[in-house]
């Protein structure tokens, strides 16, 4: 990776011989995969062998000048500040200066400025939150705090900021409550029942369903969630997924009524890959996930964010890494929980997770944790890079790490 | 995602060995230690609804072999004047698996570096946040979920409250497969499945080891002067189902790995790190190392 320094900066990481030859020979080997025939992708296709998307319909809608990967294609910042977090406490103030920091050091301009860079004051602006995890590695309230005063600070009414996320009573769970928040809207696109009968309404449809835009969907032709393994019967699928045909329909929370998406991801792994930026976004913008899991899984972080809905809304990227969680996620397990101090700026998201993966990695080599570095871990982000929507190439994207 | 409220046992759970289908006697009750009371009705999640509860982190879990899940949350009684409402809250998650070996599969790959308690007997790790520990067939985990220190010896006696009231533990004899020198410590891993080979290495697509939820797989890395390489032994049945499972893998090899030498029964790869692999068969074991720094022998 390239990256960049000032005087207030800690040594600059580089890209190290070992990552240039996993990336070297990750690109050799896709090559290599035409000739095997198996999964590998050229500019602007789906690898080849997956099932069949309608990504080709997204990528025909013409781009806006706030299409991903935003004005600053590749460039990820990271501020570190140790008060952040002091003997499990968060420090709100000390948030709120690493937030301005980023934005600013992301941008390179003041916050007024950067502000303009992505929003106008009509703009109703979804903070997309991931509660997953709560109370151990769910985004933290003081980040909301902090991203959501930069906004109502440069002119956004509160009544024009939506926190959301997929599931209602994660939200709540995770302390994001109207309450807390008070004068901003806190949504959850759908609800599902615990108790597994409460979730359908008179007409036997799930309460959910109007919540969904059912002109605006990702589909995999033939992947419907009739027949997902582990599901006992529809009832159960349909509790918490609310369809089960082979589309995902996106909520209308995000086709009607946010025209900015600000993504608030937590810095966590899932397997051996993360779920940070992409996937934040990607299972959280749409219902009928289920199905995706075992055939697309990585896939579908860079799909959906294709879709123009999220790729011409999300204009800004910040990862939550005051607390990392190196293994046992995406859900919370506070026994790989460590103090990470950090916060990650980016309007890529793709090259945002590029690096933090490549964190991650070294995380869990560091503490002894097993760790599978196989190049499918990050080829949706490789793929990402084919569709135009960000940088994944370490050897273009510009980190700049900067410490208080 | 997993939702912060309480399960408790669902009636008819088929019974194994000894162990008692999770009922009320495993929970302390309210007033436990003068200090807690349950903070709502218990709940139960059975293997079919897992999935729907844990998107995306179930799978592991049904892999190895799971029954059902009880979680019962409890809060703090005050000690203010009015003697109303709760302060710290500690949430007990039962997992009772289908054998000892499938709870201790699931601890191995969530217990990270073992942190325990010289007071508890069981095999644990504590933190501030939680106590993990397997006994028997069952897994189970005490979230302090405020993370507050001085509810860390309460946290302990949830544990061994639940702990007194299960089956005695059973041996693991999958462990005993390994050697133990220079095997590194915080290492072992169980497998069953894909899902838990794929947090050490990417052999193939699906269950290429063919497992079958059923046999099991043991893993661990060994500190060398050249490097650490990690081991992965199955015992299959018998030597028909190792050749066959052998044959599975090898013509089902990951694309990235890169064949470099072979023979009838062994096998050695060169990997997308620039490092080694060999896998062969000998009579029911399959033997396979990855992260080799140098080429190894086919023989």
């Amino acid at each position: 990776m390239n990256t960049t320094g000032h005087k207030s900066m800690v040594p600059s990481g580089t890209l190290s011989r070992r990552d240039f030859v996993r990336d070297a020979g990750a690109c050799t080997l896709a090559g290599s995969a035409l000739i095997l025939g198996v999964a590998c992708f050229e500019r602007g296709q789906q690898p080849a062998g997956r099932l069949e998307t309608n990504i080709a319909d997204f990528m025909k809608a013409p781009r806006t000048r706030h299409s991903l990967p935003g004005p600053l294609p590749g460039r990820v910042v990271k501020i570190k500040d140790p008060g952040s977090l002091v003997e499990d406490r968060f420090d709100a103030a000390v948030i709120s200066r690493m937030v301005e920091k980023g934005i600013c050091g992301l941008t390179g301009r003041d916050q007024a400025e950067s502000f303009k860079l992505f929003f106008d004051r009509n703009d109703v602006v979804g903070i997309k939150v991931n509660p997953t995890g709560a109370p151990v590695i769910s985004t933290r309230l003081e980040l909301v705090d902090a991203v959501a005063a930069w906004l109502c600070r440069n002119g956004i009414p509160a009544q024009n900021i939506v926190i959301w996320d997929r599931f209602d009573y994660e939200l709540t769970d995770a302390g994001f409550t109207r309450a807390r928040f008070q004068g901003m809207q806190v949504e959850g696109l759908q609800t599902m029942d615990q108790k597994g009968n409460r979730w359908r309404d008179a007409n036997g449809v799930h309460i959910s369903a109007g919540n969904f835009d059912r002109n605006v969907y990702y589909r995999v032709k033939g992947l419907d969630g009739k027949s997902v393994r582990e599901y006992p019967d529809d009832d159960s699928y349909l509790n918490q997924n609310v369809f089960n045909d082979d589309c995902s329909y996106f909520g209308k929370l995000i086709t009607r009524r946010l025209t900015k998406i600000i993504n608030l991801g937590t810095y966590k792994n899932t397997g051996s890959g993360i779920a940070m930026a992409t996937k934040n976004m990607g299972y959280g913008s749409i219902c009928n996930t289920a199905r995706l899991h075992d055939p697309l899984f990585f896939t579908v972080c860079t799909e959906v964010l294709a879709a123009p809905v999220i790729r011409d809304k999300l204009v800004l990227n910040i990862t939550d890494g005051i607390r990392g969680q190196y293994d046992g996620g995406p859900y919370g397990n506070a026994q790989f929980i460590y103090p990470n101090h950090s916060l990650y700026f980016a309007t890529d998201p793709f090259a945002l997770d590029m690096v933090c993966h490549r964190e991650m990695a070294d995380k869990r080599k560091e503490v002894g944790r097993p760790m599978n570095e196989h190049p499918r871990y990050t080829e949706y982000l490789r793929y990402a890079e084919s569709l135009g929507l960000g940088i994944a190439d370490t050897k273009k994207i510009e980190f700049e790490r900067i410490e208080a | 995602m997993k939702r912060l409220v309480i399960f408790w046992a669902l009636a008819g759970a088929p019974l194994y060995g000894r162990a008692k289908s999770p009922g009320p006697e495993l929970l302390p009750p309210n007033g436990f230690l003068q200090m807690w009371d349950r903070a709502a009705p218990a709940r139960v999640f059975a293997a079919s609804d897992l999935y729907g509860f844990i998107d995306g982190g179930a799978e592991l879990y049904l892999e190895f072999g799971f029954e059902q899940l009880a979680v019962q949350r409890y809060g703090q009684r005050t000690r203010n004047a009015g003697g109303t409402g709760t302060q710290g809250q500690v949430q007990l998650e039962i997992y009772r698996m289908t054998d000892p070996t499938a709870a201790t599969g699931i601890y191995l790959a969530n217990c990270g570096k073992e942190t325990p308690d010289p007071s508890f007997r069981e095999r644990h790790t504590i933190s501030s946040f939680q106590l993990r520990f397997k006994r028997d067939r069952y897994y189970v985990i005490a979230n302090n979920l405020d993370g507050d220190k001085k509810c860390v010896p309460q946290m302990l006696e949830f544990g061994k409250y639940v702990a007194s009231r299960l089956p005695p533990d059973a041996p693991v004899e999958a462990l005993k497969m390994l050697p133990r020198a220079n095997l590194v410590k915080d290492s072992l891993r169980l497998i069953r499945g894909p899902y838990a080979l794929q947090a050490i290495y990417t052999l193939g697509e699906g269950d290429v080891l063919q497992l079958g939820r059923k046999v099991t797989a043991v893993a661990g890395s060994y500190e060398t002067p050249g490097g650490r390489y990690t081991l992965i032994l199955v015992d299959y049945p018998n030597a028909a189902a190792a050749g066959v499972a052998f044959d599975y893998l090898r013509r089902n090899l990951d694309s990235y790995l890169k064949v470099v030498d072979k023979s009838e029964k062994a096998l050695v790869f060169r990997d997308y790190d620039g490092k080694y692999g060999r896998m062969s068969y000998a009579g029911a074991r399959l033997s396979i190392s990855v992260h080799l720094p140098q080429k190894p022998s086919i023989n």
